[in-house]
């Protein structure tokens, strides 16, 4: 809870910031320095690395010297089908999850947001899958895509349909191993999302949704006129959040299908984690989360421009 | 809490980075093959590192190392313990001369190691009896090709069959070969699938093990490329061998009994009696042994043209190729390599024994034991030669590139299992394992 509330109030100080006289230098530098520190030591000097060992055909157990390798890393990556699969299964899984996983913690955080008996305890329901490890989540998912009867999901539709819809191969087809994979992510993320929303929703004053009573306002109009304008910020960072979320898919596919079959779920993600700890080659890895790292920054830039423009527009 | 990606890419190029600063430190660069171990006294201590294993063979690696420093005084040994699915990669990312003087490995990652000098040969160390009791199979599987030293010696090795269910079989009207001589054609093996699958409700008659995952691919299904007849690399080329026209259409054949087989979540497809036949490897034989018992028999893999093969080779011990201590070493080795070591490790963990003395006298792999099936077979190794008819044990490639040729191989088998195209993905796994021979001039310097 810490967090989200930290998060919110830095969203919120960022905007009046900007406008602020400066003061405080001293002290403010001493109170940005951790976050700086880490941000230099774990996303500038590793970014820097990487496009250094991306020149190089560098393997990960090798006592040999790298050996200079110029562009070739990226032009085999640019030229292998593999990997833009890869870039359109992340592409396919962030344009379905990004919506979907928003506006059903949206539904959560609404239903939730009420003050009945015993709501923290399905508040923490809902937020359990969150605090679960992926690995954990995934291997348990495995049980229940299973192919055949034993599957869960299987034995699930088989009884509702009185044995009309027979075992469906869930990962092991083309056609569904994305979507199982889609389906498993919303269930687990879409908590984390929700507990966002609500404290955005608790932020909103009470007041505004009594005046609108007296103004004779219906629930609709009072979700469209009050509560919608007072997520904003807050949807906003939820997207860009579950965006970045998004792009980094690797635990489930690791532990679900290894990228398969026939790369139906391969993520960018995966293939550099593969090429770089299986197949101990540092180089095309590095190579890798550089071209990825390109992309996932522009997507978040035009993404800040466009909502950045919104705001400025209301 | 889960982190945004670039702090995952951040780690990894991290963690990458660590990796090529120990690289650069040791300073290595110079030719082929290479590592020597120090002699040294012959006394004083020594490291040696084990993976964790079933519980069974630490305590018999624990009573091993124990039984060795109270034989003698000279020389006293530490054993650390690190977990198998973490072992692999302890070893990949510790340099050199931070390694132990002696290190557990396991068996296709020898060359990779020998390469890097992480392991050094063990000739002149360990004592020519102790090596002339190593059973050819584990021999072949121990020497680097490059420069043909050994630089291994194994404990016990592994086999690989199909299990049959005698009462299921039997009620098919199924008949199963008796032995190596007649194992199954892949045509005769489908027919027998078929005729199974007519009995049984859900048609799922064979188990593969799809619930193992790792280095299963490749060492329970590269027995099929070879007994298409061909080596998986050949001449530091997979192109041409991985993927020629029979290992195409036998693992498409493979591909096709899918629909056969039962996807084993539980892993208890077979002790439950859900299907008729289990493609895994020895370590199954006490569970299945137990849960069977009479019904229970050892058949060879079908042969896809060039005979029945089974797969080999499983962890074995080397010495660090920066030790300082090598023939103190030696004589842990010669230790641990003893009659009453080996057979303590193997009544554990039911694999066949490694050296000619035990396995010649192992309840279950001597002649007339249940698993002589899978003595047989490593007693004829195809060694690195191309299979034939002659031979039945296969070793996985003994090159440097293993660990790109099982990830590669591994993934274009399961494609294909799916339901992808055979020549396409072997194609890609060919065209992917000869780039990285490639990139690192074949490995040959």
């Amino acid at each position: 809870m810490s967090t989200v509330k930290t998060i919110n109030r830095d969203a919120e100080s960022a905007e009046v910031g900007a406008g602020r006289p400066r003061r405080d230098t001293r002290s403010a530098l001493v109170m940005i320095a951790p976050a700086i520190i880490g941000l230099v030591a774990f996303v500038i000097v590793p970014f820097i690395a990487a496009g250094y060992l991306s020149l190089f055909n560098v393997r990960a157990n090798s006592s040999r010297p790298p050996v200079w390798f110029g562009l070739e890393q990226y032009h085999r990556i640019l030229t292998d089908p593999t990997f833009y699969r890869g870039l359109l299964n992340n592409f396919i899984f962030a344009a379905v999850v990004v919506p979907v996983q928003t506006l059903l913690a949206l539904g959560l955080a609404l239903l939730l947001n009420q003050s009945l008996r015993f709501m923290s305890v399905f508040r923490t329901f809902f937020f359990m899958p969150v605090v679960f490890p992926m690995a954990l989540v995934a291997v348990i998912w495995k049980l229940i895509f299973s192919r055949d009867d034993l599957g869960m999901l299987n034995a699930f539709l088989h009884a509702i349909s009185f044995g009309h819809i027979p075992p469906i191969d869930w990962l092991g087809s083309t056609t569904t191993a994305l979507l199982s994979i889609i389906i498993l992510s919303i269930w687990q993320g879409v908590g984390f999302q929700m507990i966002i929303i609500l404290a955005g929703l608790q932020g909103i004053s009470k007041s505004l949704y009594e005046a609108a009573q007296i103004d004779t306002a219906n629930r609709w109009q009072q979700f469209l006129n009050i509560t919608v304008p007072g997520l904003r910020n807050t949807l906003i960072f939820v997207v860009m959040v579950t965006t970045i979320f998004a792009f980094r898919l690797f635990d489930q596919v690791y532990i679900l299908t290894q990228g398969g079959p026939q790369n139906a779920t391969t993520t960018v993600m995966y293939q550099a984690v593969t090429s770089a700890f299986t197949e101990n080659n540092v180089g095309r890895g590095a190579a890798i989360t550089v071209v990825f790292f390109v992309i996932v920054l522009t997507i978040t830039v035009v993404q800040r421009r466009l909502l950045r423009e919104d705001r400025e527009v209301a | 809490m889960r982190t945004p990606t670039r702090f995952k890419a951040g780690a990894v190029i991290l963690s990458a980075v660590a990796l090529t600063v120990t690289a650069c430190g040791t300073g290595g660069g110079d030719t082929s093959g290479g590592a020597t171990a120090d002699a040294g006294s012959g006394t004083g201590e020594i490291k040696v590192w084990g993976h964790q294993g079933e519980e069974g063979e630490v305590a018999a690696l624990q009573a091993a190392v124990a039984g060795f420093n109270s034989s003698q005084k000279g020389v006293k040994a530490t054993l650390q313990l690190i977990p198998s699915a973490d072992y692999t990669k302890t070893v990949s990312a510790t340099s050199p001369d931070q390694l132990p003087d002696v290190l557990e490995y396991d068996g296709p990652l020898m060359a990779s190691f020998a390469y890097d000098k992480k392991l050094a040969p063990v000739e002149g160390l360990v004592s020519a009896q102790t090596i002339g009791n190593q059973t050819d199979s584990v021999k072949t599987q121990n020497t680097y090709q490059l420069d043909k030293k050994l630089y291994g010696v194994s404990m016990y090795d592994s086999g690989l069959g199909v299990y049959g269910n005698k009462a299921l079989l039997d009620a098919a009207g199924v008949t199963y070969p008796k032995g190596l001589g007649d194992a199954w054609t892949a045509d005769q093996f489908q027919t027998a699938l078929e005729k199974l699958a007519a009995k049984d409700p859900d048609q799922k008659v064979l188990d593969v093990k799809e619930n193992y995952g790792g280095e299963w691919p490749t060492y329970g299904f590269l027995p099929i490329v070879n007994s298409a007849g061909a080596l998986a690399i050949k001449d530091n080329k997979a192109e041409g061998n991985l993927n020629s026209a029979p290992v195409v259409k036998a693992v498409q054949q493979f591909a096709g009994w899918r629909k056969f087989v039962d996807p084993n979540s539980d892993d208890k497809a077979f002790t439950d009696g859900r299907v008729a036949l289990s493609w895994v490897g020895h370590w199954q034989y006490n569970p299945y042994n137990k849960a069977l018992g009479q019904k229970l028999v050892v058949l060879p893999l079908p042969d896809f043209g060039a005979g029945t093969k089974s797969g080999q080779g499983s962890w074995a011990w080397g010495i660090g190729g920066s030790s300082k201590n090598g023939k103190a070493a030696g004589l842990f080795l010669d230790y641990l390599l003893n009659d009453s070591n080996v057979t303590a490790m193997t009544t554990a963990n039911a694999a066949p024994p490694g050296t000619k003395t035990v396995i010649a006298t192992d309840p279950l792999y001597k002649p007339g034991g249940p698993l002589q099936l899978f003595a047989d077979g490593l007693s004829k190794t195809c060694g690195a030669n191309p299979p034939t008819t002659a031979c039945v044990a296969t070793p996985r490639p003994v090159t440097p590139a293993y660990p790109v040729f099982s990830q590669q191989f591994s993934q274009a088998f399961l494609n294909i299992y799916k339901g992808g195209d055979a020549q396409a993905e072997l194609d890609k796994a060919a065209k992917a394992i000869d780039q990285d021979f490639t990139d690192n001039n074949n490995y040959t310097s």
